[in-house]
């Protein structure tokens, strides 16, 4: 007695195209892709760690305290030097600067830190400081006090050589600083940034100015900048973001895109190279199947777009920076990806049903790869100006016109033109279309051929072929 | 697709009709009839490369036919894919996709439901002798077993047409045994199987009918009993008691003895009759004349069959050409 299933085949209904079919095959791909050690780490918790590095960072600084104890030697003119570093270690010591990351986070949120790397010299500083600063003349023999060091028994030893203190200081001299081999890098970093800052001191009180004064008058003042658009409502502009944003845009939808594309040529050529594509070809037409594929991987890239964008999006959220995304951008944002996932999943499906191994496949993408880099290449220009005539014409290139749509959506201050989102809709819609539609003739053709691989020339003939 | 006009019910369960195939320069399929009735046992023979494979892909609708009337089921295979189950020359597995996991996947695309559907390929498991595989993963096992596998892919959903290329080569004895007895089984149940082989003995074991091709022509498209009754030839073959050497001249000179050809071990003797003598008559003599451990009238192997049509058709080389696997 053989076995039997809860339906024998002649109670089923006869049957064509089946929509059940296509989510059974969309699913295997999904698991088969997403349930994978590398995509788990790679997609979802390489982006979730990310974030919540990023997340926990100020804690983290805060809450480790690099202790400095010691006494230095500065070998100096006039002693002016050493005097003035041990003011500043002396303020750093006794709270004016305490709780550095305190400082950094009233600094930041008050718009007054400067630009990232003084900002992150700032975050370096070790929170407990206890250093002794012995002034020793120039001419001193040093060669004492460098055993010292060697050995550990002093944190540093620094000359100041008398150049750099005269009314025309020197420009191409530098300050000396010797450490132990065992000084931590914060440590070498604070006594090197403490050690010019004391020598600006030193040559301004020279000039008998008022330091603080000194300073106020070479303080580069900062621009606020907004941009009045045409409806007369100033923009905040957030100049860097303004460049990293849509680019981050667009690096996740070409991410993204590819990941899961590549991923649907790499399983349609491991199908047909184990031969199992003739197994499904008896139960699935080569429609339902080229088509569960391509949903189940752009399942796939959704997840990943999510993961990720959750990541950027909740980091902008952190920055109270996330009024420079409106909810339109990202819904057209969602449009653009699909339009791009689809166009390149087609090909990369094609391409992969025509040919037996990744090495073959290679030379059949790279006239699409190649239009595809456009919009990396033009991602400055369009950046800069995204409503010029360069963007606007990069939009209407079939493949590449997602991605530029992407970078001037993200990247435009104003809204593009409606006509022009159109058209490249349009367009690239219509390129979609037509794509999808191709790749499936030449997927029932290629999956079941073998032997060497097809010229482009001979792939078109498959799409003609009845 | 054409209607295939059918004047018996009900329709036969393949049904094609000068159906042409060709792959570049290469005729795979010429001008090919070929009719499966409904519950029968049929077996497509013929060398390799004569054509085998691309009937079949083409009477699933893997590959189109450039000419000629096909008809699957009534109808054309891409409707009645549920209903037929297809185990194609080249095996293919999931490598790294578990043994359960693959037939359900199968069972589903085949428009099985999910309840009932894990116990359903357990049971067949156990019915092909590959116990205690549901959870291993393809690339774990033989290539025997991984073919069993996939037979059971090919008929777990109780298909009403089995459609099997070359189910049994490459597996030893007892695997083969145990898939013969499946098809018996199945065939039994009332289910159409129509397989593809080049083992004529297998073939001779199962079949109803066979349909043998060479060089994409059909050369003989027969009954078991009609082949061995055409090809069978007109001679009786002895083995005396006594040694051949004693007996032979005894036996030759029996009226209506043509001529005698001892056998290689020295045993048996093949006396060819003139065919206008009885051959009853002629045997009835010799068991007359010299005793006999066996004396039988001589059977036809589809073997020799295979043999001589094959090489009356010019043999089997043919230049390879690219195309469908």
């Amino acid at each position: 007695m053989l076995p039997q299933s809860n339906q024998s085949a002649s109670k089923r209904p006869d049957s064509g195209f089946r929509w059940s079919r296509i989510a059974t095959i969309a699913t295997r791909e999904f698991r088969q892709t997403v349930f994978t050690k590398g995509f788990i780490f790679g997609a979802v918790l390489f982006p979730l760690v990310m974030f919540a590095v990023i997340g926990v960072m100020p804690f983290l600084m805060s809450s480790s305290p690099v202790p400095v104890s010691g006494t230095l030697v500065v070998a100096d003119e006039d002693g002016s030097v050493a005097r003035a570093m041990q003011k500043l270690f002396d303020q750093y010591k006794t709270g004016n600067n305490a709780n550095s990351a305190q400082a950094i986070q009233d600094a930041f949120a008050a718009g007054q830190a400067g630009d990232v790397s003084s900002l992150q010299s700032l975050v370096d500083l070790p929170r407990s400081i206890d250093v002794i600063v012995r002034r020793v003349a120039l001419d001193t023999d040093l060669a004492a006090v460098r055993e010292e060091v060697q050995r550990g028994e002093l944190l540093a030893l620094i000359e100041i050589p008398a150049s750099l203190l005269g009314a025309n200081p020197s420009t191409v001299t530098d300050i000396v600083l010797l450490v132990p081999t065992t000084s931590p890098a914060k440590t070498t970093a604070l006594f090197s940034r403490v050690s010019r800052e004391a020598t600006v001191i030193a040559r301004v009180e020279r000039t008998g100015m008022d330091l603080a004064q000194a300073r106020a008058l070479v303080r580069e003042p900062k621009a606020d900048t907004a941009r009045l658009t045409k409806e007369g409502a100033q923009a905040k502009e957030h100049t860097e973001m303004r460049f990293l944003i849509p680019a981050g845009f667009m690096m996740l939808m070409w991410i993204a895109t590819f990941t899961s594309a590549n991923q649907l040529l790499t399983t349609t050529i491991e199908e047909k190279s184990s031969k199992v594509i003739e197994v499904l070809l008896s139960a699935v037409s080569p429609l339902e199947l080229l088509s569960g594929k391509i949903v189940g991987q752009s399942l796939v890239s959704l997840l990943m777009l999510s993961t990720y964008g959750a990541a950027g999006i909740a980091g902008l959220a952190f920055m109270t920076m996330l009024d420079i995304l409106p909810l339109s951008t990202l819904v057209l944002f969602l449009v653009w990806f699909l339009l791009a996932y689809f166009m390149v999943a087609s090909i990369m499906a094609a391409v992969g049903s025509a040919v037996s191994d990744l090495r073959e496949a290679q030379s059949l993408v790279q006239l699409p790869m190649i239009i595809m880099i456009i919009p990396l290449l033009l991602w400055m220009p369009i950046t800069e100006n995204p409503t010029g005539w360069p963007a606007t014409i990069a939009s209407f290139i079939p493949l590449a016109g997602p991605f530029v749509m992407v970078l001037r959506t993200t990247a435009a201050v104003e809204p593009i033109s409606t006509w022009q989102i159109a058209i490249a809709l349009i367009v690239n819609a219509g390129t979609t279309i037509a794509l999808v539609w191709i790749a499936s003739r030449i997927f029932r053709v290629g999956v079941l051929m073998q032997g060497k691989p097809p010229t482009p020339r001979e792939l078109l003939r498959w799409a003609r072929t009845r | 697709m054409s209607q295939v006009s059918s004047s018996s019910l009900p329709e036969p369960a393949v049904h094609l009709r000068g159906v042409n195939k060709r792959f570049g320069a290469t005729a795979a399929v010429v001008n090919l009839d070929l009719c499966v009735p409904r519950g029968a046992l049929v077996g497509l023979l013929g060398p390799n490369g004569a054509g085998k494979s691309t009937a079949i892909r083409m009477i699933m609708s893997l590959i189109r036919q450039d000419s000629g009337e096909l008809r699957v089921l009534g109808g054309d295979a891409l409707d009645m894919k549920d209903r037929i189950g297809y185990l194609p020359e080249e095996r293919g597995v999931y490598r790294r996709m578990r043994v359960g996991e693959f037939l359900m996947y199968l069972g589903r695309l085949k428009g099985l439901p999910r309840q009932g559907l894990a116990n359903c390929v357990e049971r067949w498991l156990e019915r092909i002798e590959l116990p205690g595989v549901f959870r291993s993963r393809c690339q774990e096992l033989s290539k025997g077993m991984q073919q069993k596998v996939q037979f059971i892919g090919a008929v777990l959903h109780e298909p009403d047409l089995i459609v099997l290329d070359e189910p049994f080569s490459g597996l030893d004895p007892l695997n083969a045994r145990v898939l013969i007895s499946v098809v018996q089984e199945l065939h039994r149940e009332g289910r159409t199987i129509f397989l593809s082989t080049h083992q004529m003995s297998q073939a001779e074991q199962l079949c109803q009918q066979v349909i043998l091709i060479n060089r994409g022509e059909k050369i003989l498209d027969s009954t078991i009993r009609e082949v061995t009754q055409r090809f069978s030839p007109w001679a009786i073959e002895v083995e005396p008691l006594a040694s051949l050497p004693a007996t032979h001249d005894v036996l030759a000179a029996i009226d209506g003895v043509e001529s005698t050809h001892a056998s290689d071990d020295g045993h048996s003797l093949t006396l060819n009759i003139d065919s206008t003598h009885d051959l009853q008559v002629v045997m009835n003599r010799a068991v007359a004349l010299v005793p006999c451990r066996r004396i039988e009238i001589t059977r036809v192997s589809l073997d020799d069959v295979f043999v001589r049509l094959v090489t009356e058709h010019g043999g089997h080389a043919r230049q390879p050409a690219r195309g469908a696997a």
